[in-house]
């Protein structure tokens, strides 16, 4: 697969504030890759480099495995941080200026207010706006041109629960298609329902990285019941199967090794004469992995 | 670059701002230059009417419309400031905008609105020549017309420097207190501490010297109703009574060598910082 996106080593500081270091990824087409961090994990700075607005102090990175340059710029949608509009301008004024940088025919327009519900309030001025459609109408500008790879700096800030689910529905929507999506949020639950793979940030470093599935299910305990408990709790220590094992009420807490999964528990139960009556795998979200990681 | 300049002007055409400091600047060049006209003083060898007439009148007009460039500099600091205070130069260039394309759309800014001013100077002068000059030939009426040019140059000059102080300060108000201060106090304070051949090579002394006052005794001398009182300029300009000034060419190269360097240090902080 084609990479979309590849950065080496960038590093950038604020002084004595190192707000990225060492960071280096490769994103490739058709990849939903979520950026996760606490507050000043660098998160945004990482998304302004690659954007091009701030210049790192070191390293470099490459779209589509070229140097970064304006025009490259062009085919990319992106949104940093809060929607950059001219308050006295309509909206279809700020999105013809868009429209003419990008070299995107005006006729876009009405497509991509359309799909943010915004088509009735195409001739108002920008700030009379509400802040959920403001935002809507950062989303309208980074889908101008049908750009291939789309940069969303928590595009559901200042949306209602509706608001947040018709966006994420959009990106479901543009991921279909196959477009590449760099997405940072904090909101955890729309990394998990929305992207494919996942880095976490932590002072600029990244400290955790891979598909969403992998990071989720790698380290997920299973819920193991049986009525002869203390035998199971015994086989299961002895069975090599797993990293840990606890009791918790009538029930274990299993953490399995790597590239075991619940059926080689229930056979291996079942080949010692055990009948379970509870195995069920105990997701934890990407919250209390997100965490457990930047602890 | 026909892109970059419809851009600019699609921001500034419904910008609210823009019209009024614009028609501010017409209405206020007109009124003044009206009501001047209006006023008849006539002393032996000196009428008001004789700067209405070719070729003074490329001169006056001149003059008068150069107190009126501090509106289009503030103009221009005000769309410069917004793009900072909108995050706009920082949205363009995560469009797609090159950071050179950034001041070349606010260098076409700077020269439509100096054709603008220009123009203005140009039409009027044309009218109120017309209306106060009786006989004229072709060669009294093409005598300073090149004064326009300067003109052209200095509202250009006044431009940039408002310019670069909005992108050196990136805040409308700071940079609008700041080119006013400038222009009115700083350097007119700093200039004292030089002595007085070094002054007429500060910035905003070599700018403002694009249009000096017009020679008014020159004028009155230059009109044939009292040439024999005519006073020799020179000798007004040792009577320190007239302003000492470079010869105009060299004014018009520094002049541009200033709008230049303030282009570039424009230029610089764009490419150099974060926006």
């Amino acid at each position: 697969m084609k990479i979309v996106l590849q950065t080496i080593n960038l590093h950038k500081s604020y002084g004595h504030v190192r707000a990225v270091s060492n960071l280096s990824v490769s994103i490739h087409e058709g990849n939903v890759y979520g950026i996760l961090g606490p507050n000043g994990s660098g998160k945004t700075t990482t998304l302004a480099i690659i954007t091009g607005v701030i210049r790192p102090d070191l390293g470099n990175f490459f779209w589509f495995e070229e140097k970064s340059s304006h025009d490259i710029r062009k085919k990319i949608g992106s949104l940093i941080e809060i929607p950059n509009f001219y308050p006295y301008l309509s909206l279809k004024r700020n999105l013809m200026i868009i429209a003419r940088i990008k070299n995107v025919p005006e006729t876009d327009i009405p497509r991509v207010l359309d799909i943010t519900g915004l088509s009735k309030r195409m001739n108002s001025r920008y700030d009379t706006l509400s802040l959920g459609m403001k935002q809507r109408l950062a989303v309208a500008s980074v889908l101008l041109g049908n750009p291939e790879v789309l940069v969303l700096d928590e595009p559901a800030n200042s949306l209602d629960p509706e608001g947040i689910a018709e966006i994420r529905q959009i990106i479901k929507g543009e991921a279909e298609k196959n477009k590449t999506i760099i997405l940072a949020s904090h909101i955890l639950d729309e990394v998990e329902k929305v992207c494919s793979h996942v880095a976490i940030l932590k002072n600029g470093e990244m400290i955790a990285q891979g598909k969403v599935n992998e990071l989720l299910v790698s380290k997920d305990p299973v819920i193991i019941s049986s009525e002869n408990l203390d035998l199971l709790e015994e086989e299961l220590i002895r069975s090599g199967l797993t990293e840990s094992v606890n009791r918790q009420n009538d029930e274990l807490l299993v953490v399995l090794k790597k590239g075991y999964t619940t059926s080689d528990i229930n056979s291996y139960a079942f080949s010692k004469g055990l009948v379970l009556t509870r195995l069920e795998i105990r997701k934890r979200s990407l919250e209390s992995q997100f965490l457990e990681l930047v602890k | 670059m026909r892109k970059i300049i419809e851009i600019e002007l699609i921001k500034i055409a419904s910008y609210n701002v823009f019209r009024v400091l614009i028609l501010l600047h017409l209405i206020l060049f007109f009124l003044v230059v009206l009501v001047t006209s209006q006023l008849d003083i006539t002393v032996p060898g000196f009428s008001t009417h004789n700067l209405y007439q070719f070729p003074n009148v490329w001169e006056y007009f001149p003059w008068v419309a150069s107190w009126f460039n501090i509106l289009l500099a503030i103009m221009i600091i005000v769309i410069t400031g917004n793009e900072y205070t909108y995050h706009t130069f920082r949205q363009h260039v995560i469009d797609g905008l090159s950071r050179n394309q950034l001041l070349s759309g606010k260098g076409a800014v700077i020269i439509i609105t100096a054709v603008y001013g220009t123009l203005m100077v140009f039409l009027f002068s044309m009218i109120f020549g017309f209306i106060f000059t009786r006989n004229y030939t072709l060669s009294v009426f093409y005598e300073k017309i090149y004064i326009l040019f300067v003109y052209f140059l200095q509202a250009i000059a006044y431009m940039s420097l408002g310019f670069f102080i909005a992108v050196l300060f990136r805040n409308t108000g700071l940079s609008i207190t700041l080119f006013i201060l400038f222009r009115f106090v700083i350097e007119p304070v700093i200039r004292l501490f030089f002595p007085k051949h070094i002054r007429l090579f500060f910035p905003v002394k070599v700018i403002s010297n694009l249009t000096p006052v017009p020679e008014f005794l020159s004028i009155f001398s230059g009109n044939t109703e009292v040439d024999n009182t005519a006073v020799d300029t020179y000798s007004l300009r040792e009577m320190g009574i007239l302003q000492e000034e470079l010869p105009i060419l060299i004014n018009i190269l520094l002049a541009a060598g200033y709008t230049l360097l303030f282009i570039s240090l424009a230029w610089f902080l764009l490419r150099r910082r974060n926006l």
